[in-house]
């Protein structure tokens, strides 16, 4: 995931509180000796939006094109897992 | 149409002559699994004789046929062979995969009416197995088509239990659900799906338990597809995608409506999985997202679409027919990420430019404005790295501040810019101003204390510097600086003839520096100034010991010498060092350590390698490991040591050939000055160097080496853009004349090659033909048409293959884009 919004998990309006809040409660659910490669995402991600001076440089000048991975996880944002047609149910197990 | 009988196959072949078979044969075949061979000599062999043993090889070699078959899919036919195995060998139809086999062909009727007709004839545990095949066809069976089933089959008596739990999941009643599972016993032929429905609940709530929990149900089970299904769904980020092709329609849609997925946008996902399956380019993506857009939340689509657009700004037409017109700042801001992606720098440059004057025209948007100009400052002195920052640099970052005066990392970098340009004026302005608005930053005052010691103001460098330990008293940096300080001043005193003030300063610096390297130079710094010669000397000889090896010890007394005006040689004989004795290869390394240290352009570091050069040489030939030796090369290369890079490198070289930076190291340093006068072999060894540094990954010595070839062959810049402008400069602005001094400078095969690189092979072979191979005529027709049409782009260097150079731009090339192939030496011109 490229986008450091959704890494720490904050709106795009977020400020710098609410940034290093996210930041802290995701380095303690996440710290170093647990997983190092998340928890340096994390720090990545907030280290490029800190400040508001680094939020107008990520929006300025961050290249990083939206991956399938990215993509996907947005538009799952908001989804919650659902149950299963019954029709399909029976379909997939041999019913008529 | 002719009705004319033909004559039948039977009577026309003659008849075969059937050979006896052998029981032996028959085995034979059949362990050899050839079962259609074992089946027809088993077959001869029963008619013969009905043995109970060629019977069980007959039953054997249609069951071993049928597992074939049924192994290809060809199910079906499995079935046909199995029931014929039946007929012939008296086999009970139900054994083996026969149930199975049924079920996968959709006959799960047939298979209930099997298993109520069979039962009692199969072992306890074969009909448990039997049971457990059949589990999900009884499931979803009708009421009618399990009469003939014993009432008192676990089948029947679990059945209700099972459906409603099944019910229970596609409602998503968690509670009714989990009760119904609990009623289905642990032996039950519907064992598997409790244990399904159990990780199906604890998916909604945990992925990872669900994952645990589909692991105790065994693979291939009868409700395998449902297990599939879930599998698929448990699966962490974006896998899933790639899994959805492993299930049907059926088992997708599912995945789906587990997941939670609305209708409208599983054609989205399903496309997505496609994308990435494979490398999935921005423009796929973007296309894929503009064709969906309507099924995506409000916005995304065209947020997501503006991201990739500095990756295809192609598509920037078609970006309002689908998303509503950009506006100007928004379609700068693409273009200019789009140009620092193509690595085109002058084009990023108008571009945000351009963005610049829009966004300061609002004035809440001017600290915006102050950062794309701080970052065209920052791309610009990246792309010149080694050089100091330009003018426009400093104007850009002088205008940035005008427009954000808060931002301090801006003064800072200016300060710095200043600093390298020697910009006392200009300096102390800046400085004043970042140390009036942030009086008590740290970060600042170091500035000012280097700025301070760079104009060899030493005492207000100490001053400030304490002002920096006053706020952050644990500051490394500052400490060296300050400890820096005293030595400079020390090393200035002792050159005035003033060892009083000399020794105080270095007691004060004693006291700040912590490294062996700095208590040696102090060390030495008191031998100079010891009246007593004897004392003197051991100091020096004690600094000496505390640079750690003879040849860094050599270099740091020689480096003082310089400083404080003292003869370096008289000194070296002082210390006791002998100037004849090659050092070891970890001295030589030692030496590249401390050279890394020492700022570029010290003329006393000069003065230092000139009197060890002897040395240095002696080494070269000493076995280095191959990172050393590199190490060893760049630091001399960074002090412009051409001679002695080029002996190290063709060391190197020698031990590793072909290493693409050695390559460049020996180049460089045997042509860096005089670039243009690197020979075409010369210019195909750095180009087949580049070819196995980018292979390699290695892209620093890709671009170093690309960097060479466009100095050598003076190439500006990819055709097609600028180069009008660049020819204007040249002698004569006349495409016939220029054509002509190039024929005279280059000569016939290497303007050849050029000629043919730019108009292309197609063009330049077929021209070729038709003049018959006649190469003056030939060259006569190209100059002729070159003339008529313009030069090519890219034609007007011609200086990359002239030595000496005839033709000098008489203007500074415009920046020059990145990747320069070196001239394609066509070998095969004019064979004939």
């Amino acid at each position: 995931m490229t986008d450091p919004y959704r890494v720490l998990g904050v709106a795009d309006t977020a400020d710098d509180e609410a940034i290093r809040a996210a930041y802290l409660a995701a380095i303690r659910a996440c710290p170093p000796e647990r997983d190092r490669l998340r928890f340096e995402r994390v720090r990545a991600a907030y280290e490029s939006i800190s400040t508001e001076r680094d939020r107008w440089a990520h929006a300025l000048f961050d290249v990083a094109a939206p991956t399938v991975q990215e993509v996907l996880e947005i538009l799952s944002g908001d989804l919650r897992p659902g149950c299963p047609d019954e029709q399909r149910l029976y379909r997939l197990l041999g019913g008529r | 149409m002719s009705h004319k009988k033909r004559p039948s196959k039977a009577s026309a072949a003659p008849p075969v002559v059937k050979k006896a078979v052998l029981p032996d044969q028959a085995e034979a075949a059949l362990g050899a699994s050839r079962y259609r061979e074992a089946i027809e000599d088993y077959k001869e062999l029963l008619k013969q004789e009905r043995r109970p043993a060629w019977l069980e090889g007959l039953a054997a070699a249609y069951a071993g046929r049928a597992e074939q078959l049924a192994q290809k899919g060809m199910v079906k036919e499995a079935l046909a062979l199995w029931r014929t195995r039946a007929d012939m060998c008296g086999t009970p139809l139900i054994e083996g995969p026969y149930v199975g086999w049924l079920l996968e062909a959709g006959e799960g009727e047939q298979a209930l009416r099997l298993l109520a007709g069979a039962t009692q004839k199969l072992s306890p545990d074969a009909q448990r197995q039997l049971e457990t095949q059949v589990a999900a066809a009884v499931l979803m069976a009708p009421d009618s088509a399990l009469t003939a089933l014993a009432a008192d089959s676990p089948l029947l008596r679990h059945r209700a239990a099972a459906q409603a739990a099944l019910a229970a999941f596609a409602r998503g009643d968690d509670a009714a659900m989990a009760e119904h599972g609990q009623a289905i016993p642990f032996r039950s032929p519907y064992r598997d799906l409790r244990a399904l429905l159990k990780a199906f609940s604890l998916y909604r709530t945990d992925a990872r338990q669900a994952a645990v929990a589909l692991t105790r149900v065994p693979a291939d089970g009868p409700f395998e597809p449902l297990a599939a299904v879930l599998r698929v769904c448990v699966l962490p980020g974006e896998a899933w995608l790639a899994s959805l092709h492993s299930l049907n329609e059926v088992g997708r849609a599912l995945v789906f409506d587990i997941k939670g997925w609305p209708e409208e946008r599983r054609p989205l996902v399903l496309e997505l999985a496609k994308l990435s399956d494979g490398p999935a380019s921005a423009a796929m993506l973007y296309d894929l997202l503009a064709r969906h857009r309507s099924t995506l939340p409000a916005d995304t689509a065209a947020q997501l679409c503006r991201r990739l657009l500095p990756h295809a700004p192609g598509r920037l037409k078609t970006y309002s027919a689908s998303f509503g017109a950009l506006c100007a700042v928004e379609k700068d801001h693409i273009l200019a990420l789009a140009a620092e992606l193509k690595r085109d720098p002058e084009q990023a440059e108008d571009h945000w430019l351009m963005l610049v004057e829009r966004l300061r025209a609002d004035p809440a948007q001017r600290a915006r404005a102050a950062l794309v100009l701080r970052r065209l400052a920052d791309e610009r002195s990246r792309y010149d790295r080694g050089r100091p920052p330009d003018e426009d640099a400093l104007a850009w970052l002088a205008q940035s501040l005008e427009l954000d005066p808060e931002d301090r990392a801006t003064h800072i970098t200016l300060i710095r810019a200043l600093r390298v340009r020697s910009e006392p004026k200009e300096l102390r302005k800046c400085l004043e101003a970042a140390l009036a608005r942030f009086p008590d930053d740290a970060e600042v005052l170091l500035e000012a204390v280097e700025t301070a010691l760079a104009s060899g103001a030493f005492r207000k460098a100490a001053a400030l510097a304490r002002r920096v330990l006053k706020l952050d008293p644990i500051n490394p940096r500052v400490r060296t600086v300050v400890g820096h300080a005293h030595l400079s001043h020390a090393r200035k005193q002792i050159a005035g003839r003033n060892p009083v003030s000399a020794r105080r300063e270095l007691d004060e610096a004693a006291q700040w520096l912590r490294t062996n390297a700095d208590h040696g130079s102090i060390k030495l710094l008191r031998g100079l100034i010891d009246e007593r010669r004897e004392e003197g000397d051991a100091l020096l000889r004690a600094g000496l010991a505390e640079m750690g090896c003879a040849l860094v010890g050599s270099f740091h007394l020689v480096l003082e010498a310089s400083y404080t005006r003292h003869d370096p040689k008289a000194l070296l004989r002082r210390a006791g060092i002998e100037r004849n004795v090659v050092p070891a290869t970890s001295e030589v390394v030692a030496l590249a350590h401390a050279l890394n240290a020492a700022r570029v352009g010290d003329k006393a570091v000069q003065t230092a390698l000139d009197l060890l050069s002897d040395v240095l040489r002696g080494a070269a030939a000493e076995q280095f490991a191959e990172s050393d030796q590199l190490v060893v090369c760049e630091a001399l290369h960074r002090h412009n040591q051409r001679a002695m890079v080029r002996r190290y490198a063709e060391a190197a070289l020698r031990r590793w050939p072909a290493r693409p930076v050695f390559v460049y190291l020996r180049a460089s340093a045997a042509y860096g000055a005089n670039p243009w006068r690197m020979p075409q072999r010369e210019l195909l060894v750095l180009d087949r160097a580049l070819e196995l540094a980018q292979a390699s990954g290695d892209q620093r010595t890709a671009l170093r080496l690309d960097d060479l070839l466009a100095a050598a062959t003076g190439h500006i810049g990819l055709p097609g853009e600028d180069d009008d402008d660049y020819l204007d400069g040249l002698p004569g602005n006349d495409a016939g004349t220029m054509l002509e001094m190039m024929l005279a400078a280059l000569g016939e095969d290497a303007f050849l090659d050029i000629v043919r690189k730019q108009l292309g092979k197609p063009v330049f072979e077929e021209m070729r033909r038709d003049l018959g191979g006649n190469k003056k005529q030939f060259i006569r027709a190209l100059i002729e048409l070159l003339g008529a049409i313009g030069p090519p782009p890219g034609l007007g260097d011609a200086g990359a293959y002239a030595d000496p150079l005839p033709i000098v731009p008489l203007k500074p090339p415009p920046r020059r884009k990145r990747h320069t192939a070196p001239p394609d030496m066509q070998k095969d011109l004019f064979d004939d």
